[in-house]
């Protein structure tokens, strides 16, 4: 089982900081940028808005849906041979691995690296992890019991009260099934006790956490940095980290070939593994990619978080057939 | 030289004519026939395949037969509702009409998806306001508005003013003979209500069925806010998963989905008219307008009653929307600690989207409505004054857009303009000038209704005076006919921007980044779980919506009746 802790994100701080105040490059990048991310709307705008602060002269466009989503409306202009985006922040590496494989992403050589774990980029330099999202359970917090692990939501006192994300939807959420059903203690028998015990497959992750906070559901199948978010604004939700770990994903940033404005495309990757840009992440409540900017506040001091191990290409492999086992299963 | 002059002008009137069915050819129905053509031959090949593949389908079955359940319960609650209120606020001597009437029928001019959600929020374990009241249900409640009741209920309600609308339109013309006859004939009210009036009002009530039914079957927003969470799909949020899902590579089966839906809403259509037309309904005489009953030591119970209904069905849940929309945070409750206008800063100054989507909105729905007004007021001038048998086609293709559902034109009008025009090579596709394209089709009929009724209340000498002066046909419509119209076209037009600046069903399919309506951004914040923000851009339109409402009473005296839905 793979262990991340906040030490090991730290191996070369230094180097990357004297790389960041490094004075960029003459040209500065202009002109159109279309954004296609899984980002919720908030973090999305944000995002956006501070990018535009170190390169003003870019103006950005932004898609925002679920990650299959988003997959899906790209699917279809690459199809009619007019992909529009020039960058692509979504939730998960499968999905960036799949779209290396069609040969649709741009390499990225001198992408500033330096600093981030080698498990969190593609080692061909394609595509970037920029933060850590891991999924746990969330707990309104009037809820009567609570849950210490994943096997317990199979339990009868947790019959219909559970909301998870669609992996139709959710690129986080269809790691989280390639993930879980690969494992011999939890499979596809986890899944079917979730079914047989009334559980929802709910749009997004979004969708889960209203589901939770509004109190329609105790229970919620969620990724972090949203329920902590929800209740530092005074939600009442509560995070679990399930013993057994959690699955997680790595958002990672990527250029399309096909890029029209090649430069901006750069600077919104240089960016988002930036100092500033990581800084941006932990202020929005995620775990970033480089962690010598810090810790968002939730994260549990000296503790580290249980990961569950996820074989990407096998995720990728199997995805197709997960979703539609599924879709088979909880009928969306 | 004045032959000359007037062989000129009668070319002038053919170039104009032909202009304007060519326009309306291309609105109403290029898109339709090559939607029919992608039914036949998906793709351009002549196959059933796709055709097959659609049918053979179990969800598309599951979604008729949803369709079908929320469009006749919806549409019985709705003759229900407007029906009664009708028969009420037209017949009887209550108090307030105008007042009542205007709140009555506000639902219908408001974003079916806000309605929906304030709704939502109206019930479920978090609502605002019952948790003020203290009665909020316990944790672990399903919000019962998530079901096929639920929907029902909030399309019954949107659309009650539809039959209410058409009833009081067909009251309007009931001969006060017949019922003086009645009571003289020692009839008592309802024995008069039941053997006279109702008996007469069959042809208005069963248009205002078949219309209701229509809205309810191609209503989007209502199904998408209350169906999808609990995956209950209809026909036009099936086809918009399938499209949002896998793109233009399903336009030949959504092509098929939007065929079976649209053949439904004409099967609605068909049968209205084949019940009228095998009972002879005329009314002899458009004489003096009933006197209204008197309800005597009824009328203030009537009056509560009627009242006691808007507040539930309009008052309650834009409150719940509002209290929403204050919340700093899903599920917390809401006090004067708690409260916030920071969902109201985020929508209206942080995000780039929504920013995007008012200056959109605005500008589409302005121009549609100048646009299908300044293409109404010669055509209504055809269509009033010289008739022929292509006029009457024109007349009754210009409806066809806005009786199909709304995603059966978008699933068309993506068809059109899915590859660059031909010749001029634009690219329609992904800008917003394909929603505008969508909205000139489907509104268009909007605008013409009122400038047409604005034509009969015109004299027409004044038009000859100026023809025989030599005015030529674009000068008249210019100079005398425009001015005089003018009140019932600004009322059309307005009718148009309400409509376009609340309508989701046809932006939801053809918006692009870039080119969001407030119906889509809306729709994007429900979907993504920021429903207060969805809350507070929603009482932002509900308020835009009123007041372009009251604009209007100033003028309203100065057009003809019926043109405004929202006045008495």
């Amino acid at each position: 089982m793979k262990v991340v802790s906040r030490r090991s994100f730290v191996v070369t701080a230094l180097v990357v900081a004297v790389f960041a105040a490094s004075p960029v490059a003459a040209q500065a990048p202009k002109g159109k940028l279309v954004l296609y991310t899984s980002q919720p709307e908030r973090d999305a705008a944000q995002t956006v808005a501070a990018f535009k602060r170190v390169q003003p002269a870019v103006d950005v466009e932004v898609f925002r849906s679920g990650t299959t989503e988003v997959m899906g409306k790209l699917a279809a202009e690459f199809a009619a041979g007019q992909p529009k985006p020039d960058v692509l922040l979504l939730a998960d590496a499968a999905t960036m691995e799949a779209l290396k494989k069609d040969g649709r992403l741009l390499t990225y050589r001198e992408a500033k690296v330096d600093g981030l774990d080698p498990g969190s980029y593609d080692a061909d330099r394609t595509y970037f992890g920029s933060k850590l999202i891991t999924t746990g359970i969330a707990v309104n917090t009037a809820a009567k019991t609570r849950p210490a692990a994943w096997a317990d939501l199979a339990k009868p006192e947790y019959k219909g009260q559970i909301a998870m994300p669609s992996p139709l939807y959710s690129g986080a959420a269809a790691i989280m099934l390639g993930t879980m059903t690969a494992r011999p203690d939890l499979g596809w028998g986890f899944f079917e006790k979730l079914k047989a015990a009334d559980a929802v497959a709910v749009r997004g992750n979004g969708a889960v956490m209203t589901a939770v906070a509004n109190g329609e559901k105790s229970y919620g199948v969620l990724v972090d940095f949203m329920a902590f978010n929800a209740k530092a604004k005074g939600s009442p939700i509560d995070f679990i980290f399930p013993a057994e770990g959690l699955p997680a994903v790595t958002e990672p940033v990527a250029i399309l070939k096909t890029t029209q404005n090649a430069a901006a495309a750069r600077a919104f990757v240089d960016f988002i593994l930036s100092d500033e840009g990581q800084k941006l992440a932990v202020s929005m409540g995620y775990i970033p990619a480089r962690a010598s900017v810090g810790m968002p506040s939730w994260y549990p001091a000296g503790a580290k978080i249980n990961l569950m191990p996820t074989d990407i290409p096998k995720v990728v492999q199997a995805n197709s057939e997960n979703l539609k086992r599924f879709a088979e299963l909880f009928g969306n | 030289m004045a032959e000359a002059a007037g062989v000129r002008g009668r070319a002038e009137d053919y170039a104009l004519l032909w202009s304007l069915v060519l326009v309306v050819a291309v609105l109403s129905v290029l898109p339709l026939a090559r939607l029919l053509l992608e039914g036949i031959a998906p793709g351009g090949a002549l196959s059933a395949q796709a055709l097959t593949r659609v049918l053979s389908s179990p969800a598309t079955w599951i979604a008729t037969r949803h369709s079908l359940v929320t469009a006749l319960g919806g549409t019985l609650l709705a003759v229900l509702i407007g029906g009664t209120v009708g028969l009420v606020v037209a017949l009887t001597d209550i108090r307030g009409r105008n007042a009542y009437v205007f709140c009555f029928v506000m639902p219908l001019l408001l974003a079916a998806q806000v309605v929906a959600l304030a709704w939502l929020q109206l019930f479920g374990p978090s609502s605002p306001l019952l948790a003020m009241l203290g009665i909020a249900p316990p944790l672990g409640s399903r919000n019962p508005l998530y079901s096929a009741e639920g929907i029902i209920l909030v399309l019954g309600v949107q659309y009650a003013p539809l039959v209410f609308l058409t009833l009081r339109a067909g009251l309007r013309a009931l001969p006060q003979e017949l019922i003086e006859a009645g009571l003289a004939g020692g009839g008592g009210p309802m024995k008069v209500l039941r053997a006279i009036v109702l008996p007469l009002m069959t042809p208005p009530l069963l248009a205002g069925v078949a219309l209701c039914f229509v809205s309810c079957l191609g209503n989007f927003g209502i199904p998408a806010l209350l169906g999808i969470p609990g995956n209950y799909l209809v026909l036009p949020t099936l086809i918009y998963q399938r499209l949002a899902g896998l793109g233009p590579g399903a336009l030949s089966e959504v092509a098929v989905l939007s065929l079976l839906i649209g053949f439904i809403a004409v099967i609605g259509i068909v049968a209205q008219d084949a019940l009228l037309s095998r009972r002879d309904f005329r009314i002899s005489t458009a004489s003096i307008v009933a006197r209204p009953f008197e309800l005597r030591r009824w009328r203030l119970p009537v009056e509560v009653a009627l009242w006691t209904l808007s507040v539930v069905v309009l008052v309650l849940p834009l409150l719940a929307l509002v209290l929403t929309s204050l919340v700093p945070a899903v599920g917390v409750p809401l006090n004067l600690a708690t409260a916030t206008l920071d969902n109201y800063r985020f929508v209206l100054f942080d995000h780039a989207a929504a920013k995007r989507a008012f200056v959109n909105s605005f500008g589409l729905s302005g121009m549609a409505a100048v646009a299908i007004v300044l293409l109404a007021v010669p055509l209504a001038y055809f269509l009033v004054w010289r008739r022929s048998r292509l006029l009457r086609m024109v007349n009754l293709v210009t409806e066809v857009p806005y009786a199909l559902p709304g995603v059966v034109l978008a699933i068309a009008a993506i068809l059109l303009f899915l590859k660059p025009l031909p010749v001029v090579g634009w690219s329609l596709y992904n800008t917003v000038w394909i929603i505008l394209f969508c909205y000139l089709a489907r509104f268009l009929v909007l605008g013409l209704r009122p400038v047409i009724s604005g034509y009969y209340q015109l004299d027409r000498t004044l038009e000859e005076a100026s023809q025989i002066a030599g005015a030529r046909l674009l000068r008249r419509l210019r100079t005398i006919i425009l001015p005089l119209v003018a009140p019932a076209a600004a009322a059309g037009a307005l009718l148009i921007f309400l409509t376009a600046f609340n309508e989701l069903t046809v932006s939801a399919l053809l918006w692009s980044s870039g080119a969001e309506t407030l119906g889509v951004v809306f729709f994007s914040f429900q979907q993504g779980g920021d429903s207060n923000f969805a809350a507070a851009l929603g009482v932002l339109t509900v308020i835009v919506s009123i007041a372009l409402m009251l604009s209007t009473l100033p003028m309203a005296g100065r057009l003809p009746q019926g043109v405004l839905p929202w006045r008495d």
